[in-house]
């Protein structure tokens, strides 16, 4: 009965994402979008390129959406509701997360073009760097539980939340987000103006559809991973457990696509140079504060 | 017993597949992704042990750990000797290095 | 004994050889890079079946990682990424299966015909397994980690400076 709710909740989530993100590109509230881009992308001829790679232009749009799914389905929606249960959940999230970055070469390389391999290449260098302050971040909120289950991390978080106890943590963990959901400043790999279009640019039809819903449900499941590690998942005074987590997760998934306006799109290189130089030794840094603290 | 053997025997032709390649191509990078075949062969068969046999020692676990590490890092040497190479002749056949001899 | 345990590692194994064998038979260069993955994954999913659940996250995330970054170097070396043409790229191919039947073979051989101890039944959980690796790793193999990282540091460095390039190259 609760999953019913729960699963009702998760759609309505990654429709009002996708009215966000139509929002925050074009300036204007159309609630009838996400369902009018369905349509069109549903109904749209199958293009493939000459001499492509078959198993790899099936293969990468199923790859992308099933490890969404895997990174969603470790993580706790309420008290007594994950999905799966596994005892190291989150390391598990970051080997999910790595299974997008397989999903996005494979997808560079199948359809035969220039634009759409180079767009792979630049996601799998992105990947790599991000993925390091990711799974740092992590790794300081494991050590505060002393556990690596979803729920245990939840719990350590009942009287101080993790944004306040490791900040710096935080700041990472968001900014590394935007970077592997290639979302903006970060949007080098398939940003329209920039390798015309990027990975995506040769995907038509039902398999552009299905990276698309894919990609949501991406920035769905980074969203709920910062609910649950910083935010204190489903602590809060009044509402019910469930409703707090979808309320935390929708307010840090609409504030992604304010904060990535703020600054033009960065280089590729420059972005490899913040991960790499300044993103790796913050995260050390996050890594040995959180072990005074845990000492004192 | 019947799941130790079958286990291992999969690690052994894991293994013997490895072995194959690293011996009969000539590429660098190919030689490399046969020694990976065989160092994971090697791990699955360490937990196997690990799992059946002796499941309260954790020895066996560091193991794999430090085999992990281990072909993370001989990838990573692997890859930088190849590209010198590449700089250098313009290809990383390793039939061609007989000519470092004079 | 069959169990539902026994047939799904046979399973696995079966399609971690079959990718196996296709990294070496395939011309593609790229798809058996990734055919390689997948034989990691599925050997990750099979230490996830035999319980040992922080290694086999860690196989999963790592092999992923390392190769994507073999497909990008293969397709910066090798003559014939795509495999469009039709090249054959090994030699003393007898000698090589030979050898290779002999291991094989040979560890088939050992393995059928030694004395195991009894199975045991009961393996930790695994919030007592990652507790425990933990204290191993702290109290008695500490001095092989300490190796370890130092030889990371080597091999960084190591492998950082063997890739630059020459500095006053006279042509």
């Amino acid at each position: 009965m609760m999953w019913i709710l729960i699963l009702v909740l998760f759609f309505f989530s990654i429709y009002a994402i996708s009215v966000v993100e139509h929002w925050s590109v074009y300036r204007r509230w159309d609630f009838l979008h996400p369902f009018s881009a369905f349509a069109f992308s549903f109904t749209q001829e199958d293009i493939k390129p000459r001499m492509h790679d078959k198993t790899f232009l099936q293969t990468a749009p199923i790859l992308f959406i099933v490890a969404a799914v895997l990174s969603v389905g470790v993580l706790p929606f309420a008290k007594d509701f994950i999905l799966v249960r596994i005892g190291t959940a989150a390391l598990f999230i970051n080997a999910a997360l790595a299974y997008i970055m397989v999903s996005m070469v494979l997808a560079g390389w199948a359809p035969n073009g220039l634009y759409s391999m180079i767009g792979g290449w630049r996601f799998l260098g992105q990947l790599i760097a991000y993925s390091m302050p990711i799974v740092m971040a992590i790794t300081s909120t494991v050590m505060r539980a002393e556990s690596m289950n979803m729920t245990e991390i939840v719990e350590s978080q009942y009287d101080l939340w993790n944004i306040i106890y490791q900040p710096l943590g935080f700041i990472l963990f968001y900014l590394a987000s935007l970077a592997l959901a290639f979302l903006p400043p970060f949007d080098i790999p398939n940003s329209t103006g920039e390798l015309s279009g990027g990975i995506f640019s040769e995907y038509t039809g039902k398999r552009l559809l299905v990276f698309r819903i894919g990609r949501l449900i991406l920035i769905f499941s980074l969203a709920l991973a910062t609910a649950n590690l910083f935010l204190g998942g489903w602590y809060g005074p009044y509402l019910p457990g469930f409703v707090w987590i979808f309320l935390k997760t929708g307010a840090v998934a609409i504030s992604y696509f304010f904060a990535g306006r703020l600054m033009p799109r960065l280089r590729h290189d420059h972005t490899l140079e913040w991960s790499w130089k300044y993103g790796t030794p913050l995260a050390l840094t996050n890594i040995l504060w959180v072990g005074i603290l845990l000492l004192l | 017993m019947i799941e130790l053997i079958s286990v291992l025997i999969v690690g052994a032709i894991l293994f013997g597949i490895g072995l194959y390649g690293a011996l009969s191509q000539t590429n660098l990078v190919m030689i490399m992704m046969g020694v990976e075949l065989m160092l994971g062969a090697g791990m699955l068969n360490l937990v196997a042990l690990w799992r059946y046999l002796h499941p309260e020692s954790y020895s066996l676990q560091v193991f794999v750990l430090v085999g992990m590490t281990v072909m993370a890092l001989e990838a990573a040497v692997g890859f930088a000797i190849g590209t010198q190479r590449f700089r250098t002749k313009g290809s990383v056949e390793m039939e061609e290095t007989s000519e470092m001899k004079e | 004994m069959i169990t539902i345990r026994l047939i799904i590692l046979i399973v696995l194994g079966l399609g971690a050889i079959w990718f196996g064998w296709r990294v070496f038979m395939t011309s593609s260069m790229v798809r058996s890079a990734f055919s390689l993955l997948a034989n990691m994954a599925i050997l990750g999913m099979m230490f996830l079946v035999m319980r040992a659940e922080f290694l086999a996250v860690l196989q999963i995330m790592m092999m992923a990682t390392e190769m994507s970054i073999m497909a990008i170097f293969m397709m910066m070396y090798m003559m014939d990424p795509g495999g469009m043409g039709d090249m054959d790229m090994s030699h003393q191919k007898k000698t090589s299966i030979a050898l290779a039947l002999l291991a094989g073979v040979a560890v088939i051989l050992i393995v059928g015909f030694s004395q195991w101890d009894a199975i045991a039944e009961n393996v930790p959980t695994t919030a007592q397994q990652n507790y425990d690796l933990g204290m191993e790793l702290m109290k008695r193999s500490m001095m092989i980690f300490e190796t370890a990282g130092t030889s990371i540091l080597v091999a960084m460095i190591a492998a950082a400076a063997s890739a630059l390039p020459f500095k006053n190259r006279k042509k």
